[in-house]
């Protein structure tokens, strides 16, 4: 009874019979690698972009918004410490904060405060609050001081209760001393400290009525004397550093929060108001949000990486077939089928492929860490990156031992001169294309960039859309390209020997051509999507701020002054009015509300910003259209939204004869959804506060804010409000749509990778009747110098082609795409096309470089070739 | 002699681990132009090695190697193929080109490729593949690529021809075909050596030397 198969030595001592051939053994290692870096990056840059999300969100508050804080309006005194006892209980240690207004971070602002009568038995005009907090009194700015314990007030309050240092006041009726004077923070840059705390002290929002002056009492014992007899706020915090955050951290720190304000009030016997965090959870939300956002986009791209990275494993079990092509033979003629051989690759390639799926597991989590949103990431993310690298393991090894068997029993059986299979000339491509197509019909119906909880959102079918039409069309041109190559042909027979030997090697192997430039033509196009589109994107939001703005910042002011010369240093005066014009509308004409800027062209011109695309002449030449002559009499203007002609201009109810001399698509300082006239403020005619223009002074700047407030200052006027880019856009809205373009950026060089090692592959694969051909070329008179330019001419060329159907491919999808990313529709301009020219270029050096390179490497190995041996061997 | 070449003492060494084996053990041998010469020997009896070193790819350990007439003094690896052309045991058909232009490459490397296009169909038909032109090596039959093989060789009427079992994987017909071109590049006055197991080409030789454990004697085995 013959054995199985299994028992005999070419399966038995399989995993050590591939190191026979060390060069497979390293492409499925590393195509193994790249395979699962794919697969485990996904997961893994959620997780990542969760955590940035959440930590950009906590970074652009106060601290305190990422802390868990629990308590509420108590009444006992030592409810403060049955607070604090409610963290103990959860193993953590909290900071005791007493007060008796509302502290931020609840929904309800200050109000109340104490009757204070001082030391002459005065009554202040001012009432107090109280708050004791750990360190307050090393965080402001000392006046006056004494030891002891106590309350502390701020300096403004002291002068007008005149309460002085040392003094016995009453407090709600109590006896108190002052133990020190400090500096009104309002007055001052209290610092981070005292952020979340703005609400006590200043008066942001105009409200009638200020705030409390604040008293700072020295300890919890001096507090309670002066609280007793009323409620008073007590509020356990603990600390936690938002830069490292996890979302499963904030949610395990917001169940305890929860957790721990359940118990307080168990302690305490009920609060009139719970005074928790709900900025954590929320910003948990939000990050969550953004996550989702990119989970549409993200696997779609990891899919298509991952399929990718297959086809590259698959072909590493394709080279072992070749490496091992003489033993595979032999089997093979001795009846043993593909399953059997694929049995046995997979046995010689188990542990390789088993090293290098962990292997790619580590490069995806030092990528991630490295180049991902955030470093931080959740457990459950690692757990599941480790089991996505296994199925990377499995389906990868299966792929490649597939791949060999089948190929190694082909390979034996296929007779001489016999044609291709039919799969390999199906068209297959065309349901990609067909799939793209059914893509961007849906997409038709649905927006490309929605906002979901005011977080803009990639809609995965504009993601997957580009990929399979890039996909589609990019195999689709490279078999029609290739089937030119015996055209080709014919050509270079007329062509110098490297020409010639170039343009054959490439006709002889089409299908490898193919292949070859399908790898470089996909990363091209999809980094040239995605840069675009990122590109564009950034450029548009730049502009919209810009636009808002008027320039890079603007003060306002709603006070007259006269423009004084510092103006012209720091950037332009503008003044702002409302205004009506006459607009043909349906045939009709009708009167619409516009603004009017009263400009200084000349300072106008250099300050605003402007991009070429808001108009076909540039902002000088619209800015000198306003010093032209009259026309009939009418002072030129220039605007947007109107047509050229008499506008029937209003500035409020001042009629203007006014005519359109030139228009633009969008100015600088178009904030709202209607006409903007540019008028040079020295030919407008004087606009009375009769006139109810609603006239607001800009000073529009491209430096700091600094010199531009005192110009305003200085010249009598009083600040109104600062433009500053935050204030138009809140980029974390945004970082859904840039982390979306960056990873499929990553996809794209990720591709680039895939690219190199399959051209390495191709390189290898095909090595052997490379050399064997160039020693022999080398007899017949081939010089050096020659094959290599030959290698240059069937690289490079490649490469180019590559380039060249990548960038067509790219800007197609682009001129298809990107006018449907406009995130913001109030706002002009409307989506703007950038061309990353570094990008493109970068792109362009490395495709030809790598081409350069592994033209030199196919040199050296052929060179290296010992052409007796070579020529020696079986043919 | 006015041709030819010449070996006199030829040593060839190689190491296989600690083992080294000697696969030349002090060759003499000289073939005249217009000589055609039959190398017979066993497997692995250093045929190939002393063609090896003959056309240059490699070097001899010992013993000196001349070629005479017009290629006096040049070494062997800087002859161009008119002047040495050879047949490799492993044929050394360029895998990407054409049947055809495999014939014509040293024609195109040389700059004659409209001089010799009509030798080049001529010497395919005369080796019978010229029905095969435009197909590449792997869609052809082993015996078909050798035929090309000494095709290529014959194209520029080198002065030299080496030739590694040229009529291994020939049918006696196609085998005598080969065997009548080698030999009227002999009479048009190239110096030929024929390393071979056909004793239809000892025949037809005009000696034989036979190789036996890195030793060459004169006469048929």
């Amino acid at each position: 009874m013959s054995r199985p198969l299994w028992r005999l030595a070419p399966w038995r001592r399989a995993p050590l019979l591939g190191l026979r051939a060390p060069a497979a053994v390293l492409a499925v290692l590393v195509t193994s690698a790249v395979l699962a870096c794919a697969v485990a990056s996904a997961p893994l840059f959620l997780s990542s972009a969760r955590s940035a999300a959440l930590q950009a969100q906590l970074s652009s508050q106060c601290a305190e918004a990422g802390w868990v804080q629990t308590g509420g309006w108590v009444s006992a005194p030592d409810a403060d410490r049955a607070v604090q006892q409610a963290w103990q209980d959860e193993g953590r240690a909290s900071d005791l904060v007493l007060s008796t207004t509302v502290l931020t971070g609840t929904e309800k602002g200050p109000e109340g405060g104490l009757g204070v009568v001082s030391a002459a038995g005065a009554e202040a005009a001012e009432r107090l609050s109280l708050t004791y907090r750990p360190d307050a009194l090393a965080h402001v700015r000392v006046v006056d001081q004494r030891p002891g314990d106590g309350i502390w007030v701020p300096d403004a309050f002291a002068r007008g209760a005149g309460i002085a240092l040392g003094d016995r006041i009453t407090v709600g009726g109590v006896p108190v001393d002052v133990v020190g004077v400090y500096r009104d923070l309002w007055s001052t840059d209290p610092g981070a400290y005292w952020c979340d705390y703005r609400l006590l002290y200043a008066n942001d929002v105009s409200a009638n009525r200020a705030p409390p002056a604040w008293g700072l009492v020295t300890d919890p014992a001096t507090f309670h004397r002066l609280a007793a007899g009323g409620d008073y706020s007590a509020v356990a915090q603990v600390e936690v550093p938002a830069d490292t955050l996890t979302a499963a951290r904030a949610r395990d720190l917001v169940a305890a929060q929860d957790r721990a304000q359940a118990r307080a009030e168990t302690l305490v016997g009920g609060t009139r108001y719970a005074q928790t965090n709900p900025r954590l959870a929320d910003a948990v939300d939000r990050a969550q949000l953004v996550r989702n956002g990119l989970r549409g986009p993200v696997v779609p791209v990891a899919v298509a990486g991952g399929l990718l990275a297959l086809v590259l494993v698959a072909s590493a079990g394709s080279f072992w077939a070749d490496r091992r092509a003489t033993e595979v033979r032999l089997l093979a003629a001795r009846g043993v089928g593909p399953g059997p051989l694929a049995g046995k690759a997979a046995l010689e390639l188990g542990l390789p492929a088993l090293a290098g799926a962990a292997l790619g597991w580590a490069a995806s989590r030092l990528l991630i860490g490295v180049l991902g949103p955030a470093d931080d990431l959740d457990p459950s993310a690692t757990t599941a990156a480790v089991w996505s690298a296994g199925a990377a393991f499995v389906v990868g090894l299966a792929a490649a031992a597939a791949v060999a068997g089948l190929r190694a029993r082909g390979t034996a059986e296929k007779p001489v001169g016999a044609a291709g299979r039919w799969p390999g000339k199906v068209p297959w491509e065309l349901a990609l294309l067909v799939a793209a197509v059914w893509c961007w019909a849906l997409l038709q119906s649905r927006d490309a960039v929605v906002s979901v909880g005011n977080v803009a959102q990639v809609n995965g079918l504009l993601v997957a859309f580009p990929l399979l039409a890039v996909a589609g069309a990019a195999v689709l041109l490279a078999r029609l390209l290739t089937a030119l190559l015996p055209r080709l042909r014919r050509w270079a027979g007329r062509r110098s020997p490297a020409v010639f030997l170039a343009v054959n090697r490439l006709a002889a192997a089409r299908l490898a051509a193919a292949t070859l430039l399908v790898a470089v033509t996909l990363p091209v196009a999809v980094l040239g999507y995605t840069a675009t589109l990122t590109a564009s994107s950034q450029r548009t939001l730049d502009a919209k701020v810009g636009v808002q703005v008027g320039a890079a910042r603007a003060v306002t002011s709603v006070t007259r002054f006269e423009p004084p010369a510092a103006i012209d240093r720091v950037g332009t005066l503008v003044v702002r009015y409302n205004g009506s014009v006459t607009v043909p509308a349906d045939g009709s004409p009708t009167e619409q509300d516009a603004q009017v800027l009263a400009v200084d062209p000349a300072s106008f011109a250099r300050t605003a910003f402007w991009d070429d695309s808001f108009a076909d002449r540039s902002l000088a030449d619209l800015a000198a259209a306003l010093e032209g002559p009259a026309v009939d009499g009418r002072i030129p203007v220039v605007a947007t939204r109107l047509p050229p002609g008499d506008p029937d201009l209003h500035v409020g109810r001042l009629a203007v004869d006014a005519q359109v001399v030139a228009t633009a698509r969008v100015l600088p300082g178009q904030r709202l959804d209607q006409p903007l006239v540019l008028v040079a403020a020295d030919r407008l005619p004087e606009v009375p506060r009769t006139a109810i223009a609603g006239r607001v002074a800009e000073v529009w700047t491209d430096g700091p804010l600094g010199p531009a407030v005192d110009a305003v200052t200085a010249a009598g006027g009083r600040v109104t409000q600062v433009l500053d880019p935050a204030l138009v856009q809140s980029t974390a809205n945004f970082l859904g749509i840039t982390w979306t373009f960056g990873y499929l950026s990553a996809l794209a060089v990720f591709v680039g990778v895939i690219a190199v090692g399959g051209l390495l592959l191709y390189l290898e694969a095909r090595s052997r009747t490379r050399v064997s051909g160039y020693v022999m070329a080398r007899r017949l008179g081939l010089s050096r110098a020659a094959h290599l330019r030959s290698l240059v001419v069937e690289l490079a060329g490649v490469a180019t082609a590559g380039l060249l159907v990548g960038a067509v491919l790219a800007a197609g999808a682009v001129a298809l795409v990107y006018r449907r990313l406009d995130v913001d529709l109030l706002r002009p301009p409307t989506e703007l096309l950038a061309v990353p020219e570094r990008a493109v270029l970068l792109t362009v050096a490395v495709t030809l470089l790598v081409a350069g390179l592994a033209a030199l490497y196919a040199q050296r190995a052929a060179d290296r070739a010992d052409p007796a041996t070579v020529l020696r061997e079986d043919a | 002699m006015t041709g030819g070449f010449a070996g006199t003492g030829l040593v060839k060494r190689f190491t296989r681990g600690a083992e080294t084996v000697t696969a030349l053990a002090g060759v003499d041998l000289a073939v005249g132009a217009g000589e055609l010469v039959a190398l017979v020997g066993p497997s692995g009896s250093g045929k190939s090695t002393l063609l090896a070193l003959l056309c240059g790819w490699e070097t001899p350990d010992g013993g000196t190697l001349t070629y005479r007439g017009a290629l006096a003094d040049r070494r062997p690896d800087t002859l161009g193929w008119p002047e040495l052309a050879l047949v490799p045991q492993a044929l050394g058909l360029v895998p990407d080109l054409s049947l055809a232009d495999n014939v014509l490459l040293p024609a195109r490397l040389r700059g004659t490729l409209a001089a010799e296009a009509d030798r080049a169909r001529a010497l395919l038909a005369d080796v019978g593949v010229d029905h095969l032109a435009d197909r590449y090596p792997h869609q052809a039959s082993l015996g078909e690529q050798q035929r090309v093989a000494v095709a290529r060789a014959l194209l520029l009427r080198p002065a030299v021809l080496l030739a590694d079992e040229p009529t291994a994987h020939q049918d006696r017909g196609h085998a005598d075909g080969l065997l009548d071109a080698v030999t009227a590049a002999a009479r048009d006055g190239a110096a030929v050596l024929l390393a071979t197991h056909d004793e239809v080409a000892w025949a037809r030789a005009d000696r034989v030397l036979s190789m036996r454990d890195g030793l060459l004697t004169e006469g048929a085995p």
